[in-house]
């Protein structure tokens, strides 16, 4: 730029000042306003005095912060216009426009600073166009723009703010003063001496029309005098009207007399709505103009008038005699005369334009400027008229008649004005009067004086109909105007509208200057600023992004926001239609926001909801082949959750969201199965996926999956709540493979040495080395055990699985199927099949499986069948009869019993509470088929050969252990059974002794049983002989009656046993009576009193031929052992046990570990048992203790006589073989 | 060009309390950044040097002396240094105790020496006066400059006595009209009611005009 070789300073600071403008600008868009104030006006000097080369390269930017938000830099801009345009004239084509919008600015005080700026450039546009020799077509639009304005500006003087009024007020005094012409007597301010004024006009311009100008100035005064009188003019407004009136006095004293009759008519008329102290200030201030005035040399003509007002106003004779012009100045007047006619002439021109005639011809009475002389002369013809009828008498009869008419309090501006008439009844003073009235009635419009003057401007009107000219002219200016106007009311609003194509091609080629507007580009103007260093053209950027996007969601909230309004107004469907499309159009935030809004209280917004759902729905549609469905799928996931996070509703809406949805995603069905993990809201959550597997078939085994997956979840909740639903879903034929296909592939994952990671939910990340546990294995088969009851048929896949499973699982299985297979019940076809079949390793299962069949019920015919074919034909494994032993024949009991007894002591206790009843309350008793009684001497009769004694004893111990079961009664019954078995059972007198001990009260009855033993030659069964000798020995004396029945030589072997028996015995036959002495027999008695050796001998003989018949049986001997020596067989024989049991399990790898899975079975089963079962082993002990000195007892003779002990034994086998 | 607005003051000593008083304290006046200073004011800073300048009117500068009739007579060109030491010099103890040393000592603080408005070429939006001759000389000399920029300026009078207690209360009362006047939306708008509720309040009349630089 040719500004760098301009002075030194650029180069100091190494910047051309191009450059450093620019610096400053990018400075200005970025800082608050004050400094940004500084800056701007930093810019301003240096593009406008120091380097005007750059003003044009950046008004632009300048121009762009008149859009700023700081009135202050607002005001700069106008500011900036006004200097801009004084340095350079052209710029007003370009920058009219914007003042023109600065005009019309929001902000009064804008609005104040354009005014100014217009007064001046209003004066600047006019002698700009006045200079140019050919005014260009943009030329005369600027300066019909700027006419527009100043319409505007004058149509501001009823603006409702007194500020804007005042500065209105202004710009007309401005325009009175530019609109007419100056003359010799005209005070010419110093500064304003290169002015523009009418008289500057040259008649001939091409544009610029004289006349018309000169009409629009006192068009304006008129203005400007009319607003004064108005009634409610404030006190401010009113001072500046007197001082705009005495400065267009002083500079344009042809308007002197209207200004001076102004005042008159106001100091007689202040407005009413004056304050006191206003009416003071106003005083003031027309005392000071009205001397202003005065002192101009042109008032002479009006001294009088003003020093009378002066006067009024309380000024002394003296100042306003000081404040008049000099006399000599009167001579001054007659060339204001000539003035006057020069001011005449130049409008007599301007009347006959066509003339062209730059000569002064001679004067006529021009209508306008008659007009004032005109009205000046009402007021004096009306107060030549009342001044002789202003006779003492008159006035005091119109004091008289006015005091009606007086108001109740006295007027501020009275009490203010009133000064006391010093010079009453002078003919000055009268003159005042009329002249005071006269003001008055003109103002009222009456008086002849003023007739006179209509009359008079009737005619004047007249001639001025000659000038059809002037009158053609003005329509075609004002048409013009009108059209401005429009155009500018658009351009106003903004720039997209130029102005419509007009009826008249002239004005479509001039159009009016259009604004700069880079409107929201200001704040952009730093970057852009750098760039237009080099290139002005490229001044209209589109919008950032950035910038569009807040714009965007800054009307979308807006349009958000205005729900409650637009709710009232009955168009909420459209605002949410609107809403829908737009965000959906645009990406972005505004869908965040959208989405959040309506999350704020999604009840209430729900149909907001659904419209955008379906909008992106629709998107996606319309795009198909390529669409993606990510926006779709973030708004229903975005509700979803929202809904999901949200506390408990029972409004449903999000079963609704998720039923309406057109399309449920992946994102969205993950939502939805957190919903149904959410325990509170489990039942609706599933409730919703029901509905979506059920009304959605396309996708439904997806929504079944979520379900099935629930079906093992950890929360228990959830879980039952997921299986009650499949369980229905199941009954649904098209749902119940896929369903089962599920539970059965869960199921099978049990055969795996290690749970797969499948069960851990893929946020737990467990090595896969980890053991079955409890947990994952039921997690398997929750589903599973919860369609059994529903497809019996599946049980068999449990068996295979079963079969294949560790331990770990085996035992968990067994606890987890009780309420399934109880579901089942014992009729279930499957289930007996299952019996039936029992695979291979399966054993423990279908045991189980019974036992949880029979644990309450008593065995159905058929399950029996099947256990009684399983056991016979397949696994003869005798625990497969317990759970069904109550529904087995009487026979098949017993001939189990062996080796039932020989089983776990706690299964045989289950199998004798079964038996006997004794385990549930239900009474299975009277199903059972064996009664205690059968049941003892069943026991009884057991082979010893099947089983060894010592289990048969515990046995009988259980059965005594239940002393509700064997009453009193009972043993009889079964001693008495057992008594006339033959042979005598071996265990006979252990019964018959235990059996007393529990009920002594039995004595007679044992005593009995004793007595019929001899009778049966008890002493022939060595063992029950024993017992006989051992139960005489408890039962004496009461014994000694039976003992007296016995042969010598078995007294004799009696006593040999107890030898303290024999002198008991013998003294109570001695107490005998003689007579029932003499009934014992000698020999009885020879073995009672004999104390001789060889009386055992005897015995012994006997003894020995009893053994001699039997030798045979050496077998026997066995038994005899184990009787002898309980402790030393017990070793061996769990072993026994365990290795009989063993065949069960075969194939087991661990059959101890599997052994113990049954007993924890039983265990768990027999819960209730047990504890009776634990109070008892005391009983039982103490049962045991107390036979155990039988055997101890039974031992001592068996030691000392081992021999003796051996015979009968044999002897009682060689019975058997009997 | 400073916004300002300004008390006469050092025309006579009548007005000499007033005169100082809001100098001393400058009262936040408007001033045509009104925006600005209204945010100011509202957000409670009271930004010091809230351009208030006092000038006076008449063509010598008068400071109360030993009586009535004898008062101090000093021209503009006085510097306050100036009349400080003069006064000390001339009785040390009389005008310390009536406040006229302590007043000098302020106002040079201040500025150097008193400003006559006539000769001040700066524009103002607002002028407040205290006495109605000292407004009618600011109107006339207001009057008087040729009109250039057509700026507003409100003048605004209030007659205070000659007395300590009246000149306390009126320039509290000034000083709530200023700030009244600050917080107005548009001043030009509201200032008419405002001045006459003043007025009601007060219980005085007040003069205000505009005029325009």
């Amino acid at each position: 730029m040719d500004s760098e070789d301009e002075g030194t300073q650029p180069r100091v600071v190494d910047m051309t000042t191009s450059e450093r403008v620019v610096d400053l600008l990018n400075q200005a868009a970025l800082i608050p306003t004050d400094e940004k104030l500084t800056v701007l006006k930093q810019v301003q000097e240096l593009i406008i005095n120091k380097d005007p080369s750059l003003l044009d390269n950046f008004l632009d930017e300048l121009i762009a912060f008149q859009t700023d938000k700081s009135i202050e830099v607002r005001k700069f801009v106008i500011g900036f216009i006004e200097e801009a345009c004084k340095r350079d004239n052209e710029l007003l084509l370009r920058l009219i426009a914007n003042l023109n919008m600065l005009l019309k600015d929001d902000s009064v005080n804008v609005v104040k600073k354009a005014i100014l700026t217009l007064t001046q450039m209003y004066k600047v546009s006019l002698q700009w166009l006045v200079r140019s020799k050919a005014v260009s077509e943009r030329q005369e639009a600027c300066w019909d723009l700027v006419t527009q304005m100043k319409g505007d500006v004058l149509a501001l003087l009823d603006s409702e703010n007194d500020g804007v009024r005042t500065h209105a007020i202004k710009f007309t005094e401005s325009l009175i003063v530019t609109l007419s012409p100056r003359t010799s007597d005209s005070d010419v301010p110093k500064r304003q001496e290169s002015d523009i004024s009418l008289d500057k006009v040259p008649r001939d311009h091409s544009y610029i029309r004289y006349n018309v100008l000169c009409e629009e100035g006192k068009a304006a005064l008129e203005k400007l005098l009319k607003f004064m009188v108005h009634p409610a003019i404030t006190s401010i407004n009113l001072t500046t009207t007197l001082g705009s009136l005495a400065t267009i006095a002083r500079q344009r004293p042809m308007f002197m007399s209207e200004v001076v009759q102004a005042y008159e008519t106001l100091h007689a008329n202040l407005p009413p709505t004056l304050a006191k102290s206003q009416v003071s200030s106003v005083r003031k201030n027309l005392k000071l103009h009205l001397v202003a005035v005065l002192k101009h040399p042109c008032s002479l003509e009006f001294q009088g008038q003003i020093g009378t007002l002066l006067l009024d106003l309380g000024m002394a004779q003296s100042e306003i005699t000081r404040s008049t012009p000099a006399p000599r100045e009167q001579r001054k007047r007659p060339r204001h005369e000539e003035y006057t006619e020069g001011k005449k002439v130049k409008m007599e021109p301007a009347l006959n334009e066509d003339d062209e005639d730059k000569e002064e011809p001679a004067l006529l009475l021009v209508p306008k400027p008659a007009a004032v002389p005109v009205a000046q002369s009402s007021i004096d013809l009306t107060a030549e008229f009342l001044h002789p009828l202003l006779s003492p008498d008159n006035v005091a009869n119109l004091v008289l008649i006015s005091m009606v008419y007086l108001p109740d309090v006295m007027p501020a501006s009275f009490q203010a004005t009133y000064t006391p008439v010093e010079s009453a009844g002078t003919d000055a003073q009268i003159k005042h009067l009329a002249r005071l009235m006269a003001t008055q009635m003109t103002a009222a419009g009456i008086g002849p004086g003023l007739e006179q003057c209509k009359a008079r401007e009737d005619d004047a009107m007249k001639d001025e109909g000659n000038d059809e000219d002037s009158v053609a002219k003005d329509p075609f200016i004002k048409r013009k105007a009108a059209m401005v106007g429009q155009a500018i009311s658009v351009l106003g609003g903004y720039e997209k509208e130029k102005t419509p194509p007009p009826e008249a091609p002239a004005p479509v080629v001039k159009r009016l200057p259009e604004p700069i507007v880079p409107t929201g580009q200001t704040k952009m103007a730093g970057p852009s600023g750098r760039k237009k260093v080099f290139r002005l053209s490229d001044v209209v950027q589109p919008f950032s992004e950035a910038e569009i996007e807040k714009l965007t969601s800054k009307a979308i909230r807006r349009i958000l926001h205005a729900e409650k309004t637009i709710a009232q107004s009955g168009m909420a469907h459209i605002r949410v239609k609107l809403l829908s499309k737009l965000v959906t159009q645009f990406e972005g935030m505004m869908k965040e926001d959208v989405l959040e809004f309506i999350l704020e209280d999604i009840r209430a917004r729900s149909d907001l909801a659904f419209s955008l759902l379906y909008q992106e729905y629709n998107t996606y549609l319309s795009h198909l082949p390529t669409g993606r469905l990510d926006s779709y799928d973030h708004c229903l996931y975005t509700l979803l959750s929202g809904l999901q996070e949200k506390p408990e509703q029972r409004d449903g809406l999000f079963t609704k969201l998720v039923l309406e949805a057109p399309l449920i995603t992946e994102s969205a069905l993950d939502v939805i199965r957190r919903y149904c993990e959410d325990e509170s809201r489990v039942y609706l959550g599933m409730t919703t996926l029901k509905e979506l597997i059920v009304k959605r078939p396309s996708r439904q085994f997806q929504y079944l999956h979520v379900l099935l997956d629930l079906s093992s979840h950890e929360k228990e909740k959830v879980r039952t709540t997921a299986l009650a639903f499949l369980k229905r879903m199941y009954e649904k034929d098209h749902l119940r493979d896929y369903i089962e296909k599920f539970a059965l592939n869960y199921m099978q994952l049990l055969v795996h040495p290690n749970p797969p990671s499948l069960l851990f939910g893929a946020d737990k990340d467990t090595e896969v080395a980890a053991p079955w546990t409890e947990e994952t294995v039921r997690q398997c088969l929750f589903l599973y055990l919860s369609l059994l009851p529903l497809n019996h048929r599946m049980v068999h896949e449990l068996a295979s699985v079963y079969t294949e499973a560790i331990a770990d699982i085996k035992r968990s299985v067994l606890r987890a199927i009780e309420q399934p297979i109880r579901g089942m019940g014992m009729n279930s076809p499957e289930l007996l099949l299952l019996v039936e079949n029992c695979p291979k390793g399966a054993e423990t299962l279908v045991t189980r499986c019974l036992h949880i069949l029979t644990d309450k019920v008593p065995p159905s015919p058929e399950l029996v069948e099947r256990v009684r074919d399983l056991y016979h034909k397949r696994v003869p494994d005798v625990r497969f009869l317990i759970p069904v032993i109550n529904g087995l024949e009487k026979n098949e009991v017993i001939q189990a019993l062996p080796k039932l007894i020989k089983l776990n002591p706690i299964v045989v206790k289950e199998v004798f509470n079964r038996l006997l009843g004794t385990q549930h309350s239900e009474g299975s008793s009277s199903v059972s088929p064996l009664t205690p009684g059968d049941l003892l001497i069943a026991l009884h009769n057991i082979d010893s050969t099947k089983c060894d004694m010592k289990s048969i004893i515990k046995a009988t111990n259980l059965c005594f252990g239940e002393k509700n079961v064997y009453t009193s009664e009972v043993l009889a019954v079964v001693m008495q059974q057992l008594m006339e078995q033959s042979p005598l059972p071996i265990l006979l007198m252990r019964t018959v002794i235990q059996s007393l001990t529990m009920y002594p009260r039995l004595g007679g009855f044992v005593m009995n049983i004793l007595s019929r033993l001899i009778a049966k030659q008890v002493w022939k069964y060595p063992k029950v002989w024993e017992g006989f000798v051992k139960c005489c020995q408890r039962t004496k004396p009461q014994s000694f009656s039976v003992l007296l029945q016995l042969p010598p030589a078995q007294l004799a072997s009696v006593f040999e046993r107890c030898p303290e028996m024999r002198e008991p015995l013998l003294q109570h036959v001695l107490s005998f009576t003689l007579h029932q002495q003499a009934h014992i027999p000698a020999s009885l008695m020879v073995v009672l009193e004999a104390h001789k050796k060889p009386e055992p001998k005897p015995v012994e003989p006997v003894v020995e031929k009893e053994m001699d018949p039997v030798p045979a049986p050496v077998e026997d001997k066995a038994p005899t052992v184990t009787l002898e020596g309980p402790e030393t067989p017990e070793q061996p024989q769990p072993a026994a046990v365990r290795e009989e049991e063993e065949p069960m399990e075969h194939e087991q790898p661990a059959p101890v570990m599997q052994e113990e899975t049954v007993d924890t079975v039983s265990k768990e089963e027999l819960t209730r048992a047990e504890e009776p079962q634990s109070s008892q082993p005391e009983p039982a002990e103490e049962l045991m203790e107390e036979s155990q000195p039988d055997p101890s007892d039974l031992q001592e003779p068996v030691e000392n006589v081992e021999a003796g002990v051996k015979e009968p034994e044999t002897g009682s086998g060689g019975e058997d073989v009997e | 060009m400073p916004p300002v607005g300004n008390i006469p003051e050092e025309s006579n000593c009548s007005l000499c309390n007033i005169g100082w008083f809001p100098s001393a304290d400058p009262v936040p006046f408007l001033t045509h950044h009104r925006e600005r200073l209204r945010r100011l004011w509202v957000s409670g800073r009271r930004k010091r040097g809230f351009d208030v300048r006092s000038f006076g009117t008449g063509s010598h500068v008068k400071l109360p002396g030993p009586a009535p009739d004898k008062p101090n007579v000093y021209d503009f060109k006085t510097t306050y240094v100036q009349m400080y030491n003069d006064l000390v010099r001339k009785d040390k103890e009389l005008y310390t105790q009536n406040g006229i040393l302590h007043m000098l000592d302020r106002n040079k603080r201040i500025k150097s020496k008193p400003e006559r408005f006539q000769s001040c070429k700066d524009m103002f939006d607002l002028v407040i006066t205290c006495e109605e001759r000292v407004y009618d000389q600011v109107l006339e000399d207001l009057n008087s400059r040729e009109q250039e920029t057509l700026q507003s300026v409100h003048v605004i009078n209030v007659d205070i006595q000659d007395n300590h207690e009246e000149a306390t209360l009126g320039a509290f009362l000034i000083c709530e009209l200023c700030q009244c006047i600050q917080h107005t939306d548009d001043m030009e708008d509201e200032m008419d009611e405002l001045i006459q509720e003043f007025e009601e309040k007060s219980n005085r009349p007040f003069l205000h005009t505009v005029c325009f630089y």
